[in-house]
């Protein structure tokens, strides 16, 4: 009689070739049938429940097409409010600096944007709404270490709160049309869905001030500009889980 | 050798087969007695349901009930309230309907649904047990329903962390093949494999000690 082959023979070994008791265990677990009065009575309680309310729905965009539109609301946020507040920081940053700043942030937004896709669908693959905010909130603080100088700590809070403040502006209805957004999908985990988009609420936020802010001191921007992304991803957290627990409760 | 149609439940199993130990259901084997390759595959009835189809809404219920029902009476934390559990993953699905797309595997997407129902009760669970009084004299706890093989289960699969609890019984009781553990787990395909891998040594160590005990 050939010996069947175990699906965890990738795990197992040659030891997964012999017949396993744990294997019987699961598989008496696995084809026990349920108890059929109790399984009748709920698929007549669910067919009661969903035949009632059976309406035609147009299926949910790709997770590309989704991630596309996260980052259309981000760019757009970020240059129209960085255009209108005028682009004096933009004027002052070497070719070199631009380059690799936007193209960081466009590479983290692209991280978060697709996190946030993932999040609005069930099952659409791993969820990285932590690690596009570890991303930006340890890669953005080496990057300006690397481009900029100046550690003088003289007015740095006079200075950083207008920064500060300007950005988390921009990142709350930044992050509110984020919202409407991944509104349109069922999201099961609140939290990670929203550290996703407050990520990318506050990068439009950085993104922002880069365009915005002419202060190039290394110690002004790496403290009040990356704490907007930060602001923004744990207040969106937070919210999260508030209303995550109100609704369980 | 019968044909298997792409997507059908008949490949849902067979493409587990040879050398799974999951075999299709009885109770869904009875159900279908008829020529298996005839039956409509859970994705056209999932079409069907977001067309407001209604026989493939009710024959789509009826066929996925029993493997949601199944993933939650094996798991000993929601065996009291199943029933309630089912329902709640179905009225979930039936609100996210529209975030599923054809040709995405439809079980992984049941599951995730069926797994953040069964997250939140426990959470609610704990959150209402921390406000309860303790009465002076504890009502008699019911005569114990399960058999000797469910308790065996039980007691090796409480001493795995609950992450790897729940690839174990994904992957072994739920037939849900390693790819779609993970798109279920919101994981990939190589730490569902991990986490396998660890349960396994764990559940290995456990019987052999109990092997041994018997011996002695």
């Amino acid at each position: 009689m050939p010996i069947a082959r175990c699906e965890l023979c990738w795990v197992e070994g040659r030891n997964a070739l012999k017949p396993d008791p744990i294997d019987d265990l699961l598989a008496k677990a696995a084809n026990r049938p349920p108890d059929d009065a109790a399984l009748a009575a709920g698929v007549r309680r669910a067919q009661d429940a969903i035949l009632g309310d059976l309406r035609r729905v147009r299926p949910l965009g790709s997770v590309t097409r989704s991630a596309l539109l996260f980052l259309i609301v981000f760019a757009l946020a970020a240059m129209v409010a960085g255009v209108l507040l005028g682009p004096h920081g933009f004027h002052v940053l070497s070719v070199v600096d631009r380059a690799l700043i936007f193209a960081t942030l466009l590479v983290v937004a692209v991280v978060a944007s697709v996190a946030s896709a993932r999040s609005m669908r069930p099952a659409a693959g791993p969820k990285r709404g932590s690690d596009a905010f570890l991303l930006a909130a340890i890669g953005f603080p080496l990057l300006f270490a690397l481009l900029f100088r100046g550690y003088s700590t003289i007015h740095l809070v006079h200075e950083g709160i207008p920064c500060l403040v300007a950005g988390v502006c921009v990142a709350l209805p930044t992050g509110l049309l984020l919202l409407l957004l991944l509104r349109r999908g069922s999201v099961l985990d609140r939290s990670e869905a929203a550290l996703a988009c407050g990520t990318l609420a506050g990068l439009a936020g950085l993104a922002m001030l880069e365009i915005h802010c002419p202060n190039l001191k290394a110690i002004h921007v790496i403290v009040w500009h990356v704490a907007v992304v930060v602001v923004s991803a744990v207040l969106a957290w937070v919210i999260a889980r508030f209303v995550s627990r109100s609704s369980v409760q | 050798m019968r044909p298997v149609h792409a997507g059908s439940r008949s490949k849902l199993y067979a493409d587990r087969l040879p050398g799974t130990i999951l075999q299709e259901p009885p109770h869904l084997s009875a159900a279908s007695s008829r020529d298996p390759a005839s039956l409509p595959d859970l994705e056209s009835l999932m079409c069907g349901y977001q067309q407001a189809d209604e026989a493939a809404a009710r024959v789509f219920i009826e066929r996925v009930s029993p493997v949601l029902l199944r993933y939650f009476l094996v798991q000993p934390l929601n065996r009291r309230f199943a029933d309630d559990l089912m329902q709640e993953t179905w009225m979930r699905i039936h609100k996210a309907r529209h975030t599923w797309r054809r040709g995405e595997p439809v079980l992984p997407w049941i599951f995730a649904i069926a797994r953040h129902t069964s997250l939140d009760s426990y959470r609610k669970s704990r959150r209402v047990e921390t406000r309860e009084i303790q009465v002076e004299v504890m009502p008699e706890p019911p005569a114990s329903t399960s058999s000797g093989d469910t308790a065996d289960l039980d007691t090796l699969l409480a001493a795995l962390p609950a992450s790897q609890r729940e690839v174990v019984l994904l992957l072994k009781v739920s037939g849900l093949s390693v790819d779609e553990v993970a798109r279920a787990t919101a994981s990939t395909a190589g730490a569902v494999r991990q986490k396998a891998h660890r349960a396994y040594r764990t559940l290995r160590t456990l019987l052999g000690r109990r092997e041994k005990r018997v011996e002695a």
